[in-house]
């Protein structure tokens, strides 16, 4: 059988920097072939490659047997390979139909566009991706993602792709909505699409691949069946080591509660929130997105202060207006956002991580170069931040990396209390593990440390004690003996009680 | 590492002005002279000084546009506050520049509190400002300033214009601010990324509010200098300052979207821009043909600025 797509040797070098080096990867008609590896592996830039954003700086790549060489996006699609992106490269204002035949619409007799037969083939594919729900003539702008990301593939279809590739498709998506994504992919393999399949989520790995390459820091590790794999070994394909421990979970013992709320809330959002962290201990606060944990932070940090309520820090209130109050504190919050709350991007490392301590490190007002330069040298070798030096742009970091710089940054206050909104979202399992490391090791420093997530397994690994949000309220709190997978996530969903908070 | 120098924005400005005066010299023998040089100086003062305070509001995200009006508003307070309420000349400037930093300070609040973008607000009190002014004129210009008064403007101290000393220390001064200070760090990391900065535990709005105050502080202390150089106050002084201003804080390299930009870059800019003026008049070329010139400089220097970064990055 000849495949679809094949590529020998492919390597790719920007300036003098190798992201890949002597690829072998190929896709059969029929197959779902899955593309794993830790951030900065090298995914992106081999999907671009095969999407004709990118050349090749050598080896060969060959579709249906000959060889091709791309030099543009288009020139691919020619080919047959279509790709459905991350970001949706919709047009918002458009209608569905528009939006699938943009480029290539029916034409009439005299070269119009033949609206009608152009909706009635958006139509036929709709329905062929078991969309009938699907309003040909919507505006994509109202749709949700999931039906955007469904005008997507029918767009890559009606430019009759032989090949698909979807780059992390679910990673937006809810679970009813993925799981539709999911059947969606298996009648296009059943069709005889491939479909390069790029995801970080290992149940629908597995739920679908038929084959999974692992890359890691550009080289290709190793092609395998599914069958073949279990998903620790397909880990240590990932991350090059065992990770046994991923959750470094330290006996500490616990000190005073330094910080404590009582009845906290902040208009409609936290509602009566009353709880307490002690020194050396790691609640999680676990909720669905909108449960108010976030906010609850928020409230806690000063960004939006409390309206009703009390917030004791070390047995005494205090009132938090700002975020400078509450640094002064000792209250330190990682927010959720890192690009847009988190970091100046495009900032020097030196320059992000005196952010929130210019007043301390400077005299008379002038900033001290030599103590931001060593502070931030300091942190690097600290955090272990992989960066060429203290003057790189916070932009240019892998997203592990630049997690690490909001970190260092905030602890460069000395904070006492340690709020961490979704403390791993988007980095890689490597980075992971050492923020988990990392989070272990200031918990046995005395600090008080609150972990917002909605990784149900992080928490779980993680917290000395659980809280459960739900719709601005704290409504169950779990000790970590009595964690489970299904005991929190029932808490999350149905506000069931599993233990009366007191009051 | 010497690349990183060689393509700066402000070598290549540095390079460019050279090559002005080395044509302005080339094209009229009068353009070389220790006087015109010192008249120049002069002629630049007004526009450098708010250009110095546009250059902290434009790293932020912002513009004001209502300088050109504060000049116009403070020039008439001045005049009147003396003339008319017979308030003592010196007590009349300390007013009129209180009266452009009250006038500045509005523009902030009203570009916090309301989250307008700064282009609408100070659109808004350009045309505000510039009201008031002829308001309180009535048409009429204020004369007969005191001998004393025309050394601001028309004097010297050492051989060269006395305003260009307020000018020098200005530009030394918020350099330093800019450079050095836990000010300047506030001012870039607002203009990079807002949220950010909040997030930092910075005081966003007061440090808004401190450059909009400012902003128009600068623009009163020109009107004050501004009145003394041409010994009359007229309501109409000032009109399109701020075109001038924005030209050479962003000829300078200051990114009109916020976070990036330099004190030297706008002093480069300033000075460009007034060696060509003068070079093009000398050299017989006339005002329309002058601005033309002058035009097309800015877009091609940020062009080609932008052409050589971009192939670095």
């Amino acid at each position: 059988m000849t495949c679809l797509l094949e590529l020998s040797n492919i390597s790719k070098s920007f300036a003098s920097v190798r992201v890949l080096t002597g690829v072998n990867f190929d896709v059969r008609p029929g197959e779902v072939h899955a593309l794993m590896g830790e951030n900065g592996a090298g995914k992106s830039t081999m999907i671009k490659i095969v999407a004709g954003v990118l050349t090749p700086s050598g080896g060969e790549m060959r579709v249906n047997g000959e060889a091709v060489q791309f030099s543009s996006p288009k020139e691919a699609n020619a080919r047959g390979i279509a790709t459905v992106y991350q970001e949706m490269l919709l047009f918002p204002d458009l209608t569905v139909a528009e939006n699938i035949f943009l480029g290539h619409a029916p034409r009439g007799s005299v070269g119009h566009i033949d609206w009608r037969s152009m909706r009635a083939k958006a139509r036929v594919l709709l329905d062929s991706l078991d969309s009938p729900d699907l309003d040909v003539d919507a505006v994509v702008g109202t749709l949700s993602v999931a039906n955007r990301q469904r005008v997507e593939i029918a767009k890559a279809l009606s430019q009759d792709a032989r090949i698909v590739i979807m780059d992390e498709p679910t990673a937006a998506l809810a679970e009813t909505d993925a799981k539709r994504l999911l059947d969606i992919v298996r009648r296009l393999r059943d069709r005889g699409v491939g479909i390069i399949y790029v995801s970080h989520r290992m149940a629908e790995i597995f739920a679908i691949a038929d084959r999974i390459t692992v890359l890691r820091d550009g080289v290709m590790i190793g092609t395998r069946n599914r069958d073949e794999v279990d998903q620790p070994t397909l880990v240590s394909m990932m991350v090059g080591r065992d990770i046994a421990q991923l959750y470094p979970k330290a006996e500490v013992t616990l000190g005073d509660v330094l910080l404590e709320t009582r009845d906290l809330c902040c208009n409609e959002r936290v509602r009566n929130v009353s709880l307490s962290v002690r020194a050396g201990e790691i609640v999680g606060i676990a909720g669905l997105i909108g449960a108010g944990r976030t906010e609850l932070a928020l409230t806690m940090f000063g960004i939006t202060p409390a309206t009703a309520g009390e917030i004791r820090i070390g047995g005494e209130a205090v009132t938090i207006r700002s975020p400078r109050e509450a640094r002064d504190l000792g209250i330190a919050y990682i927010p959720e956002d890192r690009g847009r709350q988190g970091l100046v991007k495009a900032q020097t490392i030196r320059e992000n991580i005196i952010h929130p301590i210019l007043d301390r490190i400077s005299r008379y007002f002038l900033v001290s170069l030599r103590k931001e330069r060593s502070l931030a040298v300091q942190s690097i070798k600290q955090l272990s931040i992989r960066t060429w030096g203290a003057d790189q742009i916070a932009g240019q970091l892998s997203g592990g990396n630049q997690q690490k710089v909001v970190v260092a940054k905030w602890l460069g206050t000395k904070p006492r209390i340690l709020i961490m909104d979704e403390p791993t979202r988007g980095i890689d399992v490597g980075a992971k593990a050492e923020i988990y490391t990392l989070m272990g090791e200031l918990a046995r420093d005395g600090i008080a440390i609150i972990m917002i997530s909605s990784e149900l397994p992080e928490v779980l690994g993680m917290s000395d004690r659980i809280m459960v949000m739900n719709e601005g309220k704290l409504v169950a709190e779990i000790p970590r003996a009595e964690a489970t997978l299904e005991s929190v996530g029932a808490a999350m969903t149905h506000s069931a009680r599993h233990q009366e908070i007191e009051r | 590492m010497l690349s990183r120098y060689v393509f700066r924005h402000e070598t290549i400005l540095a390079l460019l002005l050279v090559l002005a005066l080395a044509l302005s010299a080339n094209l009229s023998d009068r353009f070389f002279t220790v006087d015109n040089l010192l008249n120049q100086g002069r002629m630049l003062t007004e526009v450098g000084i708010i250009a110095i305070a546009m250059t902290f509001v434009i790293i932020t995200g912002g513009i004001d546009l209502s300088v050109g009006s504060i000049l116009g508003l403070s020039a008439i307070t001045l005049g009147v506050v003396w003339k008319t309420l017979g308030v003592p000349l010196p007590l009349a400037m300390v007013v009129a520049v209180l009266a452009g930093a009250v006038c500045g300070a509005v523009n902030g609040v009203i570009i916090i509190k309301s989250r307008m973008p700064p282009m609408i607000a100070t659109l808004g009190t350009l045309a505000l400002y510039r009201g008031l002014a002829e308001g309180i004129s009535q048409a009429r210009s204020v004369r007969g300033y005191p001998e004393w008064f025309f050394v601001l403007g028309q004097g010297e101290f050492f051989g060269v214009p006395t305003q260009l000393w307020v000018f020098g220390l200005l530009v030394v001064v918020a350099a330093i601010i800019l450079g050095y200070m836990t000010f300047g760090r506030v001012t870039y990391a607002v203009g990079a990324n807002e949220t950010a900065a909040r997030f930092s535990g910075m005081n966003v709005d007061r440090a808004k509010l401190l450059i909009y105050t400012a902003s128009g502080s600068m623009a009163a202390l020109a009107a004050v200098i501004f009145v003394s150089r041409v010994s009359t106050t007229r309501s109409d002084m000032g009109m399109g300052i701020e075109m001038d201003a924005i030209s050479a804080v962003v000829l300078g390299g200051t990114s009109i979207f916020g976070g990036r930009g330099t004190m030297i870059g706008t002093l480069l800019g300033i000075l460009l821009i007034q060696t060509m003026k003068n070079g093009l008049t000398l050299a017989g070329v006339k005002g329309d043909g002058t601005i033309i010139v002058i035009g097309s400089i800015l877009i091609l220097t940020i062009l080609i600025s932008n052409l050589v970064n971009r192939k670095r990055d």
